[in-house]
């Protein structure tokens, strides 16, 4: 098998702050092929967005980072120590979730464009602004030869976030990670949106982390999914594999929690009990212990390592569901009428409220 | 897209609340309005959940901010339970504020910061002086309970709890004035899955146990489905679909609706994908398409979307739309 395009090893980002450290990222491990896209899902506080800051050395000072991450044979920490200005941008780019705030307001949007085509490129103004309208037509903006004269506020949200995209584009990249690209859009144009981002990925060549906290979104547009619970990738598979045949609990409970539209009107929803770990004081044992159905006693103790078929499907779980051992587990939780992290479950009624 | 006329009204006994040709223009720069809402009908029964989806701009929370009376309504009428709250002032008004209650989108910055959350819960009752008992510290432990936020925190502020946790609190300060109609404008938006799933279930069990008739907005298809018995399907300003939950999501009419259901990540199995291509932005509020407010983006639009606006008609039981060249044919699944 060919090298992979990047190769992220053991990641940990700590945050001292007034109130502790917090541990984001605790050990993230993934291998990216090119040309692929790997979705990663969470929710808010995950880490997701943190293990993308960190791929585009987009942290605060503070930050501390452990771990290695390599890009097509190059270490990106040690680039990031040399300084290196034509790697971030060129050959790794970013595309935020919020076009307006990633866009400067006072700047027309072709310059801002040309801006990136200038200073890594070294193209000149004339030719840049010709490219940067080129580049509009490419993402779909409609008239491009007007729109590189007109401001942020001038354009749809719709529209700022093409060219958002157009300047992540301008340099060619061979990896773009977008963080919640479609996030503050409306539903029909998150679609144009996604499918332009998979037509250009397809066109170039080009891999993509795509973060979202959507499950829709990321089983519909990656080929894999990484799902990140409390700085950890807890699960990994195959887009269909993770979303037909789970075996990480928290996966599971994420599937069944969200309202579906083919289920009929007022179905009863199954949440997930508690709430997310502090990130500050994470305990040596599986941070989805206290709200997991399926939790034994081995679980409070000892933090499970991703395993499994690295590659095809990986979880950290020392007791997943769907499988004899998970099923044992469940089994003896709901006749016991708690789990052994002492969350008391009741056996799931399906049906109208 | 029109959407005008007064078709989907029911002449029910049990109708709480009956909105009529609801208009609300705001005013901005020199002669011109945003037409945020340009005559809008639809009533909600006793007990019934009505659903509001449509994308940023369409009006949804105008109609609701409407109904509470928190902006000026330019014509129509809004009646609860026999009273025109549009022609009602002062004390009169005020008298009726309790019986509608609202929750709002952004679940930290709806509560007062500074205040313990027990008196932001018990601040309405107070400060409108309901009956004698009517708030004590019984009663506030109570709903605190019944949302599900342990009264032993009621001397906590909001910042010490989560969001979710936020909005629960504002559930409980909503139902403490006791209302009959609680209006929610995206509660769940701001909330991540696993917390939306146990707020989506409190709506319905508060709903259940406090008699409530619920207006429920949100730009998520599939939360509107699960939390509604009928649904309004809105686009800038007007409706362009009315109908029971179940029958809206299996016969999609209106090109609208259709397009909307083809767009989200794993589309309806009643719609073509390719239907969700629908072209173009949204028009201006401030000067909406004539005919059909739809005809800019729709596929099927021809002569007359552009000329004359379509009027609501019913196409099933309980199902109307305004379009001029409705979908007949739905994929059966």
């Amino acid at each position: 098998m060919a090298e992979p395009l990047l190769s992220v090893k053991d990641l940990c980002v700590r945050f001292p702050t007034e109130r502790g450290v917090v541990q984001a990222v605790n050990g993230v491990s993934f291998d990216l092929e090119q040309g692929a896209t790997l979705g990663i899902v969470g929710e808010s506080g995950s880490g997701k967005s943190v293990t993308a800051k960190t791929l585009m050395n987009l942290l605060p000072r503070s930050a501390e980072v452990d771990g290695s991450v390599v890009f097509d044979g190059r270490d990106v920490r040690a680039l990031a120590k040399s300084h290196e200005n034509h790697f971030w941008g060129v050959q790794m780019t970013m595309v935020f979730q919020d076009p307006m705030t990633s866009l400067n307001p006072v700047k027309r949007c072709g310059e801002q464009i040309a801006e990136t085509l200038r200073y890594h490129l070294g193209h000149k103004k004339k030719q840049a602004i010709a490219e940067a309208v080129e580049l509009l037509g490419q993402v779909g903006v409609p008239e491009p030869a007007k729109r590189v004269r007109q401001y942020p506020h001038e354009l749809s949200g719709g529209l700022r976030q093409r060219v958002v995209i157009a300047m992540a584009l301008a340099c060619q990249p061979r990896l773009l990670i977008a963080d919640e690209p479609t996030t503050a859009v409306d539903v029909t144009v998150q679609k144009l949106l996604l499918d332009l981002l998979d037509d250009l990925r397809r066109d170039r060549g080009m891999s993509m982390i795509l973060i979202t906290h959507d499950l829709g979104v990321a089983r519909g547009r990656c080929d894999e999914v990484a799902v990140m619970y409390a700085g950890r990738i807890v699960e990994r598979a195959g887009t269909e594999t993770l979303f037909t045949d789970s075996r990480h609990p928290y996966t599971d409970a994420l599937l069944r929690s969200i309202p579906r539209i083919d289920q009929p009107s007022h179905t009863r929803l199954d949440p997930i009990p508690g709430r997310p770990p502090d990130m500050t004081g994470l305990l040596p044992r599986c941070a989805y212990a206290p709200r997991c159905r399926y939790a034994q006693a081995d679980c409070l103790t000892a933090i499970p390592e991703l395993g499994g078929i690295v590659g095809l499907h990986s979880f950290a779980c020392f007791h997943p569901a769907n499988t004899e051992r998970g099923e044992a587990a469940l089994t003896a939780n709901l006749d016991a009428g708690e789990t052994a992290a002492g969350l008391r479950i009741h056996p799931i009624v399906e049906g109208a409220h | 897209m029109a959407g005008t006329g007064l078709a989907p009204l029911r002449d029910r006994p049990d109708v709480l609340l009956r909105v009529e040709e609801l208009t609300v223009e705001f005013p901005v720069g020199r002669h011109e309005v945003v037409h945020a809402v340009s005559g809008i009908s639809f009533d909600v029964a006793e007990g019934e959940t009505l659903g509001i989806v449509g994308e940023s701009g369409c009006g949804k929370s105008t109609v609701a901010r409407s109904i509470i009376r928190l902006n000026e309504i330019r014509g129509g009428k809004v009646v609860f339970e026999g009273t025109d709250l549009v022609k009602l002032k002062g004390e009169a008004l005020r008298r009726q504020r309790p019986n509608l209650q609202m929750i709002f989108q952004d679940p930290i910055s709806s509560l007062n910061p500074r205040r313990k959350v027990r008196d932001v819960i018990s601040e309405g009752v107070r400060v409108w002086g309901g009956g004698k008992g009517a708030w004590s510290q019984g009663r506030i432990d109570e709903l605190m309970h019944a949302v599900g936020v342990d009264p032993r925190f009621g001397d906590r502020r909001p910042h010490q709890f989560s969001g979710g946790q936020c909005q629960r609190i504002g559930i409980a300060r909503a139902l403490a004035m006791d209302p009959k109609v609680l209006i929610c404008d995206e509660p769940v938006s701001a909330l991540d899955v696993s917390v939306q799933a146990q707020v989506l279930n409190l709506l319905e069990d508060m709903k259940k146990r406090y008699g409530l008739t619920l207006l429920f907005i949100s730009h998520d298809l599939a939360v509107v489905k699960n939390v509604s018995d009928r649904i309004i399907v809105m686009y800038l300003g007007k409706a362009c679909e009315i109908g029971s939950a179940d029958e809206l999501y299996e016969h999609p009419h209106h090109p609208y609706t259709r397009a909307l259901l083809a767009s989200i990540p794993e589309p309806a199995p009643t719609v073509d994908v390719s239907e969700g291509e629908i072209s173009g932005e949204l028009p201006s509020p401030i000067n909406p398409p004539k005919g059909c407010r739809f005809n800019t983006r729709c596929p099927h639009a021809d002569g007359i979307c552009l000329e004359v606006e379509p009027q609501m008609e019913a196409v099933g039981e309980d199902h109307f739309i305004a379009c001029h060249h409705p979908v007949a044919v739905s994929i059966s699944v």
